[in-house]
């Protein structure tokens, strides 16, 4: 494959978008479905090429210099493209996911008028994350970022006439801009450190760094580089916390669900919140250098996860109950990334890409038979009417539960282990903790899955009982079995083997950098605590066993319960706990109350602040003093003057010759 | 037998421009107004002049000459637009010209 | 020495009187309510500047100022004060007003200011002078040589006031 052919990745759905978006209205349809479609599949097949390059090819990375965009100081910024496994995986991922669910949107947006600019944003969404994960500095990068954050935007306020869908919109957009900023101040942060942006330059500049080195010059003149890099990857993370939705910055995701359910699976579960994950295990060769931000991360990560499947609990909108199970997911992801499995929070990522798709495209095709009801009390037996739904809805729940043998178990049972097993030198207590809130993430995971499971299609219809839900056609029902048949077939990359899991090895020339330094940081700090140098973990299945039966027993606890409590003998127990315990419920149902907290401490006082600057600095202090006031002014100096302009020539004549002499005087003088 | 000194021409000069520019400021008749400009051109000859015979140099005069040229056209003009004024205004007095006010 | 009614005298005996009749002259002219009064005053005034001007060897220059000047402006003003039958009433004498004061106060400041140019002159005029100075042959040569387009345009110019004079005063187009 040419290297030279990256940028159509990018360049194919910009075009589908241009050609959906400016004639999207005149070419039909059908039209509209062709260019989207073509431009996407298009864009998988330069993915796949580029995977297999990387995989089977000869390098172990292409890249592909597209243009000179201008250089800052001595910082040159490039639009340079690169692709290895990492990346390679990411974008066939993107693009594949990203292709199946065009298919599935082709039926499921059938009866929408503004179907051209949905398919528009949809491609222009694929171009610009495939900017973020093929670029191969931090500017192009986040060139990608803002451009996933903008088609967010777009796509989460699709239904723009109605109010609250665009003020989700906004909202989404607003909190992903505070994380951006983070990420800007961490981008300035590691320029100000290495002076360039490029990941091949930072890798190697970060191959000799010594952490305990005090910085002679420059901005973080005085700190050590431990210090200064761990200052610039917490900015990072918060940029990573705006956008793959952890805590403190995750309340748009749930609001986010007022966009059309493809969306929702693309971009708010297999793709764009991915981006935080992907951003920091491209950079891991830096933060095996801040011990402090990875362990943020790791601990974030679990809180996230644990915190977002409480609040999914008493959720009763579909999509709501997967949103937090998203938010929850990533925690995971983010444990990984945080205790140094780099490999298996990618697998994660790839896995649950494929099952959480297919759950939200179940999603959809429950509203779609369901007359867009998204109420799971109105719901129930739904198996009879919709089986391939159920099936497939069922196949995925499996997986996000994390039973064996399929993908699921795997990958968060890598996540797990290592969360336990990875040795930290610097925080003693962050493997135990991390290990705890991931059980208890998972535990809850299962319980809350198989409740929305089983109060929509088991059971008896509750509500709307006259209406007969019909099943969906095959352009909505193939995609979800084949998401769901790689939500399956996903495992056979995962399953623990003596020399590491096939995705380790796959990934393990991505990650080297990373673990070599990350042994150096070790043996130095061992050195200086007087302690052994901890072993490397193993691979041994004795080791993982245990791990791995905690895991599945977990999960099965939670399947009993929800078991118990909505289709065997506990019906109504659920009612009754409401019941007793009224304030916790409440709590639980009203997502604990971090919305309205963000309300009255940052938006409220914003808004005031905005208001006092609107009324005061612009209405009238610019407006009327300034602006008003100086045509004013000149209007009142203008009526002074004006009776200098009597008419009489003389006297005009008089005070040019006064003037002239004191003009000549001073000459003279 | 002592020559004049330029520098009393040239005050004579300067004091004969004076008197024109005050009847050019004062008084309240065109007509006057008039003659205070043929005045002071009249001062500027007379300089233009002495300065001629200081340097020894004939180009004063061929100065001089355009300016009562010029003074001899623009009189002609101004009298002209004096008798103009006065047909619609029936007088001469500067004071009463002031239609050009705020 | 400057020969005077056929007799040699020093300049300086020349040049105080017809300066005092000059101003005077100037002096009349601001000062005078009769309107024929002012213009004869005038008249007095350029009389005593062409003498001053045959005081510096420009014969040519006072020649004409007699013939231009005396002879056709000062007739011209005659005529418009005739024609326009302009008697005392019409020349109203200024008030003493704000005006008048700074007016006639800035001409006298002018004239004290100059006084600071003359400190830096050369004492005396120069005893010699070329061959022909000021007379009508030399001059005439620099006029058609030197001069020649001031000359030219100078006609055109005349040409101009004529016509637009013509037109300016007309009753009727």
């Amino acid at each position: 494959m040419n290297p030279q052919s990256l940028h159509w990745i990018i360049l194919l759905p910009l075009i589908g978008a241009a050609i959906n978006g400016l004639l999207g209205k005149r070419i039909g349809r059908g039209n509209v479905h062709l260019v989207a479609l073509g431009a996407i599949f298009g864009a998988f097949v330069v993915s796949a090429a580029a995977l297999w390059n990387v995989s089977f090819g000869g390098a172990e990375k292409i890249s592909q210099l597209w243009w000179h965009w201008f250089t800052i100081g001595s910082v040159p910024v490039e639009m340079a493209l690169s692709v290895d496994r990492l990346s390679a995986t990411l974008i066939c991922v993107v693009t594949g996911v990203g292709f199946l669910i065009h298919l599935f949107s082709t039926e499921y947006m059938s009866h929408d008028e503004g179907y051209w600019r949905y398919f528009a944003y949809l491609n222009l969404f694929v171009a610009a994350m495939a900017t973020l994960v093929l670029g191969s500095n931090l500017l192009v990068m986040f060139v990608g970022w803002e451009g996933v954050g903008l088609a967010s935007y777009l796509l989460i306020g699709f239904w723009y006439t109605d109010e609250e869908k665009a003020y989700a919109g906004r909202k989404a957009f607003v909190v992903n801009r505070i994380g951006d900023f983070g990420f800007l101040l961490g981008i300035f942060a590691l320029v100000a450190l290495f002076g360039t942006i490029d990941f091949a330059e930072l890798q190697t500049a970060a191959a000799t760094l010594i952490p305990s080195a005090v910085l002679q010059g420059g901005v973080f003149a005085g700190w050590t580089v431990t210090a200064a890099l761990t200052l610039a990857c917490l900015l990072l993370f918060v940029g990573a916390t705006g956008k793959s939705a952890q805590i403190p910055l995750y309340v748009w995701l749930p609001d986010a669900m007022a966009g059309p359910t493809p969306v929702s699976a693309l971009i708010h579960a297999a793709t764009m919140v991915t981006a935080g994950v992907y951003m920091i295990a491209r950079l891991s060769f830096l933060y095996v250098y801040a011990p402090g931000a990875m362990a943020t991360v790791a601990v974030v990560g679990a809180a996230t996860a644990v915190f977002a499947a409480l609040m999914a609990y008493a959720q009763n909108d579909i999509k709501k109950v997967l949103a937090y199970s998203t938010v929850s997911q990533l925690g995971f992801m983010f444990i990984g990334v945080g205790v140094g499995a780099w490999w298996a929070a990618i697998y994660h990522l790839v896995t649950h890409a494929f099952f959480k798709a297919c759950l939200f495209l179940g999603a959809g095709s429950v509203m779609h038979g369901m007359k867009d009801q998204t109420d799971i009390r109105l719901f129930g037996g739904l198996r009879k009417e919709m089986w391939h739904t159920w099936a497939t809805f069922g196949i995925s729940t499996i997986a996000i539960t994390g039973v064996i043998p399929l993908s699921g178990f795997f990958s968060k049972d890598a996540i797990l282990h290592a969360a336990h097993a990875n040795p930290n030198l610097w925080f003693s207590w962050v493997p135990t903790v991390t290990y705890v809130l991931g059980l208890i993430a998972a535990l809850s995971t299962s319980f809350y899955m198989w409740r929305m499971f089983n109060l929509t299609f088991n059971g008896e219809r509750r509500g709307m009982k006259e209406h007969h839900a019909h099943e969906s056609g095959p352009a909505m029902t193939g995609p979800l079995w084949i998401l769901s048949g790689l939500a399956v077939g996903a495992a056979v990359w995962g399953l623990p083997l003596a020399s590491g899991a096939r995705f380790e090895r796959f990934l393990h020339g991505v990650f080297a950098p990373a673990e070599a330094n990350l042994r150096r940081v070790t043996e130095l700090a061992a050195r200086e605590l007087g302690v052994a140098v901890p072993p490397a973990p193993g691979h041994d299945l004795a080791a993982m066993l245990p791990g791995y039966l905690i895991a599945l027993v977990v999960a099965l606890v939670g399947f009993g319960i929800a078991w118990y409590l909505y289709l065997g003998p506990g019906k109504g127990k659920s009612a009754l706990i409401a019941e007793k315990a009224p304030g916790l419920h409440a709590a639980f149902a009203n997502k604990f109350y971090v919305d309205e907290f963000y309300d009255s401490v940052v938006v409220r006082p914003l808004k005031g602040f905005a208001r006092v600057l609107w009324q005061v600095v612009d209405s009238f202090a610019i407006d009327r003093l300034l602006v008003n006031g100086t045509a004013v002014l000149s209007g009142w100096v203008a009526q002074l003057f004006r009776y200098f302009q009597d008419g009489n020539v003389q006297r005009y004549a008089v005070v040019m010759a006064v003037s002239a002499v004191a003009v000549l005087w001073v000459f003279l003088f | 037998m002592a020559t004049v000194p330029l520098a009393h021409y040239l005050a004579l000069a300067s004091a004969l421009f004076a008197v024109g520019l005050a009847a050019v400021l004062v008084r309240r008749s065109a007509l006057v107004v008039f003659m205070g400009v043929e005045l002071m051109l009249n001062a500027a000859n007379l300089t233009f002049l002495s300065f001629s015979r200081a340097h020894g140099a004939q180009e004063g005069h061929a100065i001089a000459f355009f300016v009562i040229a010029v003074a001899a056209a623009e009189a002609a003009i101004g009298l002209a637009i004096m008798i103009a004024v006065f047909r619609s205004r029936k007088t001469v007095n500067v004071d009463e010209v002031d239609a050009l006010k705020y | 020495m400057t020969p005077l009614l056929g007799v040699l005298v020093s300049e300086a005996w020349v040049f105080y009187p017809l300066a005092v009749l000059t101003v005077g002259g100037a002096l009349a002219m601001l000062l005078s309510r009769n309107p024929i009064y002012a213009a004869m005053s005038l008249v007095l005034t350029f009389f005593g500047l062409a003498g001053l001007y045959v005081l510096l060897s420009a014969e040519l220059i006072a020649a004409l100022q007699i013939i231009v000047y005396a002879g056709a402006i000062m007739v011209l003003f005659l005529f418009v004060v005739m024609l326009l039958n302009l008697g005392d009433a019409d020349l109203e004498m200024p008030r003493l007003s704000v005006g008048t004061i700074v007016g006639g106060g800035s001409a006298l400041a002018f004239w004290c200011v100059s006084w600071m140019v003359f400190q830096h002159l050369p004492e005396a005029m120069p005893a010699t002078l070329p061959e022909g100075f000021g007379q009508v042959a030399s001059v005439g040569r620099l006029l058609f040589t030197q001069f020649i387009l001031p000359f030219e345009a100078t006609s055109i110019l005349l040409l101009a006031a004529i016509v637009g004079a013509v037109v300016v005063a007309k009753a009727k187009i």
